[in-house]
């Protein structure tokens, strides 16, 4: 009686053992060997990480969905690379936890759509897309330009980005804070702080056109307007051949 | 890992991966046509068509 | 959780899960006085868990259903909506896919799981309570992640989108349900584990892999709902779409191709045209899905050869699957005329066509040169919705007419005029719903590869929105036809429940003595 039962048990696990063995096989195999990937692929030296506010506007992008009608993944496609310019490569989205490279485009690609727009356009269009585009199907993001930022969080963003391997400066991290309000005020006095710790080429500007409050529209148009801009290795001459 | 270690890995594919996924075809396929196995698929196969009464009936 | 994040979603989130675990201490503590149960409680199958299983499915295809029509009508109208945050578009869609995925499909599963299981090991559940926690704790997880959404709570990964904490909580549930199949199976009273619960197994264990990896992710703080994952870029996009495939593998199709190995001759009436060719495809399908994932990520930066890998398992991944279809369509020769006259079973018949039909479809559109045209377009949503309204929800449904009657112990359905409404309008629906968007994907497709003479591209992308407007408004017509049968379904089901339970026309059925009182948790 003890050895029948213990038979069926047998066989039940016998057959547990197998499905997960069999199932992830092909898993490893195609997803190991990216974690290497890095070494292989193209390098970008001076690639710049995104600022307080560049990271708070992404976050925004991720909580409203964005991704789910706009993809951030220009195919090696001729007719792509016309549209949206040079096709996007593997070290541009490194420091991206998680990727955002979509899976449908209800909308256009964006992941270069930095600098194509003014701020005022930005802003205007995702108040209300139809008053800027008439037969735009965007959703209205009207609440964005009423909500107010909330800042005091943004460095724990920044360390937990830190621990997963994106290389943010403790001094970022400290102030991650003030440079998420300084970003926004190119006459205030934190101003200064943003550009010597994340570059003289960063955008600082009252992205929303009021330079008083940070809000989520300051954000996310800051976001948008940094996007392709990280570095310009795709836009080296052979872009893609590995050096 | 280098190149040369993608190269290793599609050799190993074309060779040891060919291999095992033939096995693992030709395993299954003995399971499932293993003369012996035969009754006891066609009593599983019809079970089910009673089994609302349970063992207990 | 309540206190800690007083400044986020996460403490309303907290308020939620204080609300059940009260709750449901309450149920416990008030059944802890009801007397021991006898002897005699082992000889009947628990059947309330399904019940209450059934239902949830019904109530979350209800709200999955009618968040999905909505936003598909805010395609063709943007301003159908109102000004505030919770209520645009890109809050809204994961409610959708989720309330249907996870909340319909998935309770749809549990419940189908805990009675095939129970019918073909001849034995009673191996617990009282924890189908109940699983039932329970798994549609805590979907409420966790529908609410937030409307809060903005989502960490992006497509068809992951809960945040950390949500992903604990399903980890510790489906740990139970994994727990529960086993002890249930070595108790069973039959030789042979019956080839739909290999199918069962199979989706519990495999989506547990990939929920646990996909989801690997580090809170920002331990008193906040955000999380960042550990993966980015190019690893990231290869883990969510392996995830986000074999989601679609174990979750969408090992899971239902149980229901239909169980159900579909059930309701034909027929043993399985051939049980070997079930077992073949089984292993098939459990080998040459999980390669597939990479197919979402054609001429991206992802490498060539994992490319290529992908591509070629998802042509070779039509073998099994249309083996699977076959065997269902061949239990069906000689039971035709039981198709036509029996609503029932055509609901599954519809099915096992579209299942053949879609992983056609999908092994096609895993080709690299049709997936250029293919991808970021509406032919992707016409094939998920080929697979999601004409194979799923049809076996589903099928399932659930064939269980009703079965469980409430009635003669039959409340009305079987009704049943056939719902199957011709869920049939029209989907219809309208996936050729609209053929229609529309390959329109899309073209035009944004279209050049002129001059060698210039010859449409703006606006050009290609504004083309898309007249198959937006047919794919949200389809899709209420589609809620519409949906809503009929719920109502005769309804209406099944009420009547009266017919004792003395049963034959069949065994007598199950207190089987009323055996419901601890739900009073239904």
């Amino acid at each position: 009686m003890f050895g029948t039962h213990y038979k069926l048990e047998r066989y039940s696990i016998g057959l547990v053992v197998a499905i997960i063995v069999v199932a992830s096989i092909g898993g490893l195999i195609e997803i190991a060997p990216l974690f290497t990937i890095h070494e292989t692929v193209e390098k970008a030296p001076h690639m710049r990480v995104y600022t307080p506010l560049e990271l708070a506007g992404r976050n925004i992008y991720i909580r409203e969905g964005c991704y789910a009608c706009h993809s951030q993944m220009i195919r090696t496609l001729s007719d792509e690379v016309e549209r949206y310019g040079p096709y996007s490569l593997a070290v541009e989205s490194q420091y991206d936890h998680p990727m955002l490279w979509g899976s449908k485009r209800t909308g256009p690609d964006l992941s270069r759509v930095g600098g194509k727009y003014s701020d005022k356009w930005h802003s205007e269009h995702l108040n209300n897309p139809r008053s800027v585009v008439p037969q735009s199907i965007m959703p209205a993001y009207a609440f964005l330009k009423r909500t107010e930022l909330r800042t005091v969080d943004l460095s724990m963003d920044l360390a937990a980005l830190k621990r997963l391997g994106v290389p943010y400066t403790d001094a970022m991290i400290k102030n991650a804070s003030d440079d998420a309000k300084g970003q926004t005020d190119p006459d205030g006095s934190w101003a200064d702080g943003v550009r010597a710790r994340y570059g003289e080429a960063t955008n600082v500007r009252a992205f929303d056109g009021d330079p008083g409050t940070v809000t989520e529209m300051d954000a996310l148009v800051a976001y948008l307007q940094v996007l392709g801009h990280l570095t310009d290795v795709a836009h080296a001459s052979e872009p893609g051949v590995s050096k | 890992m280098t190149s040369a270690s993608h190269e290793t890995l599609t050799i190993f594919a074309q060779s040891w991966g060919l291999l095992y996924l033939a096995l693992l075809a030709l395993g299954v396929l003995l399971y499932t046509f293993w003369p012996n196995n035969r009754a006891r698929f066609d009593r599983a196969k019809n079970s089910i068509m009673n089994d609302e009464t349970g063992p207990w009936a | 959780m309540t206190v800690a994040g007083r400044h986020d979603p996460f403490g309303i989130h907290g308020i939620i899960v204080l609300l059940t675990g009260l709750g449901c201490a309450f149920c416990l503590i008030r059944d802890y006085y009801t007397p021991e149960p006898g002897a005699d409680r082992l000889s009947s199958y628990y059947d309330e868990p399904i019940k209450a299983g059934i239902l949830l499915a019904l109530i979350w295809a209800l709200i999955g259903m009618f968040f999905g029509d909505w936003v598909a009508w805010l395609l063709a109208y943007p301003q159908m909506t109102f000004d505030a945050d919770w209520s645009s578009f890109g809050r809204m869609r994961p409610i959708h896919t989720t309330g249907v995925i996870f909340g319909f499909g998935g309770n749809a599963l549990i419940a189908t799981s805990f009675h095939v299981m129970q019918r073909t090991c001849r034995t009673r559940l191996a617990d009282q309570l924890t189908p109940w926690f699983v039932l329970v704790g798994y549609n805590l997880f979907c409420i966790i992640a529908v609410t937030g959404y409307l809060m903005g709570v989502t960490q992006s990964k497509e068809y992951a989108e809960p945040e950390w904490y949500a992903d604990i909580w399903l980890v510790v549930v489906w740990v139970a349900y994994f727990a529960l199949y086993l002890r249930t199976l070595a108790r069973r009273r039959e030789p042979h584990i019956y080839v739909a619960n290999w199918y069962y197994l199979a989706f519990i264990l495999v989506v547990a892999m990939l929920h646990i990896v996909n989801n690997l992710a580090l809170p920002a703080s331990l008193a906040r709902a955000k999380s960042y994952s550990l993966f980015s870029g190019v690893q990231d996009a290869m883990v969510q779409w392996w995830y986000g495939h074999n989601a679609v593998a174990f979750f969408l199709t090992a899971g239902f191709l149980g229901m239909l190995y169980y159900y579909l001759p059930k309701r034909a009436g027929r043993p399985i045209y051939s049980y070997r060719m079930s077992i073949v495809g089984f292993w098939g399908i459990t080998f040459f899905y999980v390669w597939v994932g990479s197919h979402h990520l054609h001429y991206t930066a992802l490498p060539q050869w994992v490319q290529t890998l992908g591509m070629t398992f998802s042509v070779m991944l039509l073998i099994p699957s249309w083996i699977a279809a076959a065997n269902a369509l061949l239990t069906l020769n000689g039971a035709w005329h039981k198709v036509r006259e029996d609503a029932t079973l055509r609901f599954m018949m519809v099915a096992a066509v579209f299942y053949g039909l879609s992983t056609f479809e999908g092994s096609f559109l895993a080709i690299r040169p049709v997936n250029s045209l293919s991808h970021y377009t509406d032919w992707t949503i016409a094939h998920v919705h080929a697979g999601t309204l004409g194979w799923n929800s049809m076996i589903i449904f099928g399932a659930i007419y064939y269980l009703v009657p079965q469980l409430w112990k009635r003669p039959h359905m409340h009305s079987p005029a009704l049943v056939e409404f719902h199957f011709w309008s869920a049939i029209a629906g989907t219809f309208i719903y996936v050729f609209a968007m053929w229609n529309s994907g390959i329109t899309q497709g073209l035009m944004w590869r279209a050049y002129n003479q001059s060698g210039t591209l010859a449409y703006s992308f606006l050009d290609s929105v504004m083309a898309m407007h007249p198959y937006y408004i047919a794919r949200a017509f389809g899709g209420l036809l589609f809620l519409i049968g949906t809503m009929v379904g719920v109502y005769n089901v309804w209406r099944t429940i009420q009547a009266a339970p017919a004792h003395l026309t049963q034959t069949e059925q065994p007598a199950l003595p207190g089987s009323p009182q055996a419901a601890p948790l739900v009073g239904s």
